[in-house]
């Protein structure tokens, strides 16, 4: 018998360092110049500097590197890809493993919990421009942090009670808990930034009001990737197929998916967010969980870290094989399926189908008409300059859907140059 | 934004922007060094002893002694004082104190007879030097006129003290030797002969390991070797027991001291300070780290400052001192018992085999559960237990029982281990 892992969703899917462990593994770290790590990293959190500060026992300047680089460093050290981003280009690769970076920003995000540190503060001089932020994910958070640590006064907008975007209502509590994200956003607050939450633009504020009233001298459009996208194959509709963004913001809001409980659930895909709605399913106690995925492990988006997670919680991987029917009878739902190779096929019974193929904008063509490209994305320049005057976008909602850390640094290259186009010297 | 203290002190009359500074060595030997460890933070430089003897050195010349993969424990050198011609020296320390006036120039120098150590003190204030250090104590002189053989001889500490101190006015520090039974009594000497500063220490004669290749000592000279100096980490716990004796003597209590050994972060530094040193001097983990550390040092010790609610430096310097006290005057009333976190513990039995093997007996091994059980009455104390446990925070100080007939009164216990 294999020893699968257990857990609930609620529980952290690993533990962190304490003083003790971290030192252990901070000694590992072979203070290179121009660490690569540092390098290795999109949003520039210096790994480099803070382990080397962590190493010579001072744990709360580590803290204040990793926050003054990185406003979602907490979040970030506990979902970050790092395998390919700053953990795969440590030296010590070359002697046997690399460092565990993601654990040693954890243990430093701790002590600043721990020590209520408040690193960040408004400066005293404020400048009088005002900017909204659109969305309350990484990308718009990265800007309004920046931006506020200038002084330039910031509000953003969300349809969600939460800030966090994706990590208030996507990846899984297990691995990223709402603590965590609440952190990071009380140190966005801690700036002085203004959130306006349950505030959906286009419904309740009108975006192309806001550019003619003036109220705003710079928008900044961090909307994210928020509509699932569909199968495409016949009985989609049927009772007990749910969407990714459906089915993790379920189990974010109710700290698990109640209605899961000792059902067999399928899930579609083969990227991150088909592995968080599997570990989701086993964590809320279904009675089998599947992934089917139409190609192959090695093609597959997801973080291999993601696929061994799930793989030791005990969901079994189908490769080589997308979906093509849906029936609902009596007892639950028959998923047919096709082979790669046009041949072989499948007809699986289950109670639960999840779809988790991808995800794409919402129509932004109302307010933004002329800045979207055929996949719905907007259309911005990498500096984060769009074809409109004074209107910004970086994160998922421009690159299509990549990584928090990805929109953190999409967004700190944005503010830079919101504040170009404000006239601000920093 | 970070925490930034106020950390300036000062050091025999002189301001030093914090009391970081580099150690006479290899670490601070030319213009480009000493400049770019200004350029990070340091407060200022202890330049790389100058002689009028100029040193030939040999290769290689370094060891290091290191513990289950921990490189670095400690560190030996075979170094004599600067194998740069002296004009060549000054004239760096003149260029650097022209460049960096707000950074601390102190000329360290090592001569072989009073007129010797006149010339030295004279080419220092010439250079612009703003304090000298005497090199009473470099362990592997060529030449018993120089060096640790100088720092254990009262006689001439007093003799060439006098000869710098009568040429000049700049303050003058006797960096003392480790290689001595009683440091105080040599440091009375110096101060008698004029010093106004004591520093310690240099490092300690020592063979770190013995070459089974070569049968001899490393590191190996043309299958040769010497005793030299021992200094890094393994050397703090000793330097600090020298600095608290010198500042506890009775004629060199308020000696200004400048601690140095084995000084690696902020809380090295900071134990120094607490017993009395007003300045800090580091060179092995400079070696071994770069001078980058200086940027953790100072952002660590402001971070302690701020949770202590401390300004200045000055409000803490020798804060520990009046707590180290003779074995005799200690509190030997009580059994200070170790607590068990049995949720915390792993069942790796160590203190078991420790307390058992090495103490008292007083842990019982519970085969079942795999914990451990203590026997109160057996238990004296000894703390091995907690010293040898491999979990943070597992076992930790727990009841006081006080020995039989005496008093029961206040103990104060530590809290906080890591
Ligand atoms: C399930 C899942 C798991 C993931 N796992 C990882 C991972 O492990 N590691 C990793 O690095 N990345 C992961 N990602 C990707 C990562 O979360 C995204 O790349 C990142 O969140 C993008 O940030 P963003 O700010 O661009 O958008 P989002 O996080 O999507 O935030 C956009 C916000 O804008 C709001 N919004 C949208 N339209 C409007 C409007 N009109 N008015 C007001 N508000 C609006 C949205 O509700 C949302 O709150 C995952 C994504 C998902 C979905
Ligand atoms: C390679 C080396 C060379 C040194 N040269 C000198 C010197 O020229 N003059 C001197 O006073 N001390 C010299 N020292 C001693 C250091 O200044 C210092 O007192 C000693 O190493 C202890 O401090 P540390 O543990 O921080 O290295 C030298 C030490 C080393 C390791
Ligand atoms: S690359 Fe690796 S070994 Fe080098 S500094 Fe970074 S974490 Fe340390
Ligand atoms: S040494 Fe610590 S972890 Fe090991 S058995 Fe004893 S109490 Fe438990």
């Amino acid at each position: 018998m294999s020893k699968v892992l257990k857990g609930t969703y609620n529980q952290e899917a690993v533990s962190g360092f304490d003083h003790r462990t971290a030192m252990e593994e901070a000694a590992r770290c072979l203070l290179c110049h121009d660490a690569p790590c540092s390098q290795g990293c999109p949003a520039g959190t210096d790994p480099g500097k803070f382990i080397r500060s962590i190493r010579f026992r001072n744990p709360k300047g580590a803290a204040e590197t990793i926050r003054e680089n990185n406003i979602l460093g907490a979040s970030c050290a506990r979902v970050c890809p790092y395998d390919n981003l700053c953990e795969e280009a440590c030296s010590r690769c070359g002697i046997d493993r690399p460092i565990e970076i993601g654990k040693l920003q954890r243990y430093a995000m701790e002590q600043e919990k721990i020590f209520k540190m408040k690193i960040l503060t408004p400066p005293s001089k404020k400048i009088k421009k005002h900017v909204a932020c659109i969305g309350a994910g990484p990308a718009s958070l990265a800007v309004a942090a920046e931006l506020a640590k200038v002084g330039v006064k910031v509000t953003v907008f969300d349809n969600n009670p939460k800030a966090g975007g994706v990590l208030s209502y996507g990846i899984t509590s297990a691995r990223l808990p709402q603590k965590v994200v609440d952190q990071d956003v009380a140190a966005v607050k801690g700036l002085g930034v203004k959130f306006e939450l349950s505030k959906e633009i286009g419904l309740n504020i009108d975006v192309n009001e806001m550019l003619e009233k003036k109220d705003y001298d710079a928008i900044f459009i961090g909307t994210g990737l928020w509509e699932s996208k569909k199968l495409g194959i016949e009985g989609e509709q049927s009772l007990g197929v749910v969407s990714s963004i459906d089915f993790l913001r379920y189990a974010k809001d109710r700290k698990g998916v109640d209605f899961i409980k000792g059902q067999r659930v399928l899930v579609i895909g083969g990227g991150d967010v088909a592995m968080d709605c599997a570990s989701a399913a086993v964590l809320s106690g279904a009675a089998s969980t599947a992934i089917w995925y139409r190609r192959t492990i090695a093609e597959a988006p997801a973080q291999i870290a993601e696929i061994e997670y799930v793989t030791k919680l005990g969901v079994g991987i189908t490769t080589g094989y997308a979906p093509t029917k849906i029936t609902g009878s009596s007892d639950g739902l028959w998923v047919e399926f096709l082979g790669r190779d046009g041949k072989s096929t499948a007809n699986v019974n289950v109670d639960c189908l999840v779809t988790a193929i991808g995800q794409v904008p919402r129509d932004h063509s109302n307010f933004l008409p002329g800045n979207i490209d055929a996949k719905g994305d907007i259309i911005a320049k990498k500096d984060g300059s769009t074809k409109i005057k004074g209107v910004f976008a970086a994160g998922d909602i421009v690159n299509g859907g990549k990584t928090v850390v990805e929109a953190v640094a999409g967004g700190k290259i944005a503010a830079a140059e919101i504040l170009k186009y404000l006239g601000v010297e920093v | 934004m970070a925490v930034k203290k106020d950390l300036s002190i000062e050091y025999l009359g002189v301001k030093c922007e914090n009391p970081f500074f580099l150690s006479s060595s290899p670490v601070g030997s030319n213009y480009e060094m000493v400049a770019k460890s200004f350029e990070e933070g340091w407060g200022g430089v202890f330049y790389k002893t100058i002689g009028i003897f100029v040193a030939d050195e040999c290769s290689p010349r370094f060891d290091q002694v290191n513990k289950e993969g921990l490189p670095w424990v400690g560190f030996k050198n075979m170094e004599q004082i600067s194998d740069k011609p002296t004009e060549l020296n000054f004239e760096n320390m003149a260029k650097l104190k022209r460049d960096y006036p707000d950074k601390v120039m102190v000329s360290s120098i090592m001569g072989s007879t009073e007129d010797e150590w006149k010339e030295l003190a004279r080419m220092s204030e010439q250079a612009g030097a703003d304090l000298i250090e005497g090199n009473f104590s470099c362990p592997q002189m060529t030449s018993h006129a120089m060096g640790s053989d100088v720092g254990t001889n009262v006689e001439l500490l007093e003799k060439y003290s006098k000869a710098v101190t009568s040429v000049t006015k700049i303050p003058f520090i006797a960096k003392m030797t480790p290689n001595i039974t009683s440091m105080e009594i040599a440091g009375r000497a110096a101060v008698k002969g004029g010093s106004k500063g004591l520093s310690a220490t240099n490092t300690y004669k020592s063979i770190t390991n013995i070459d089974l290749e070569n049968l001899t000592a490393m590191p190996v000279v043309n299958g040769k070797s010497s005793i030299s100096g021992y200094s890094g980490a393994a050397i703090k716990p000793i330097s600090l027991r020298f600095v608290a004796q010198c500042l506890q003597d009775p004629e060199l209590k308020n000696i200004p001291f400048s601690g140095i050994g084995g000084i690696e972060t902020w809380r090295d530094a900071l134990e120094f300070i607490l017993l009395g040193c007003r300045n800090i001097q580091v060179t092995t983990a400079i070696m071994q780290y770069g001078y980058r550390i200086v940027e953790d040092m100072a952002s660590g010790l402001s971070h302690w400052m701020d949770e202590r609610g401390f300004d200045k430096i000055d409000q803490f310097v020798g804060a520990a001192l009046p707590n180290i006290i003779p074995a005799e005057a200690l509190d030997r009333d009580f059994r200070l018992l170790p607590k068990f976190d049995t949720n915390k513990c792993v069942g790796c039995g160590r203190c078991y085999v420790s307390c058992y093997d090495g103490a008292h007996q007083a842990i019982n091994w519970n085969e079942k559960k795999r914990i451990p059980e203590l026997d109160d009455d057996k238990c004296v104390g000894c703390h091995l237990c907690l010293n040898v446990c491999p979990v943070q925070n597992c076992i930790v100080p727990g009841d006081i029982i006080f020995k039989k007939g005496r008093k029961r009164h206040p103990i104060k216990a530590k809290q906080q281990y890591e």
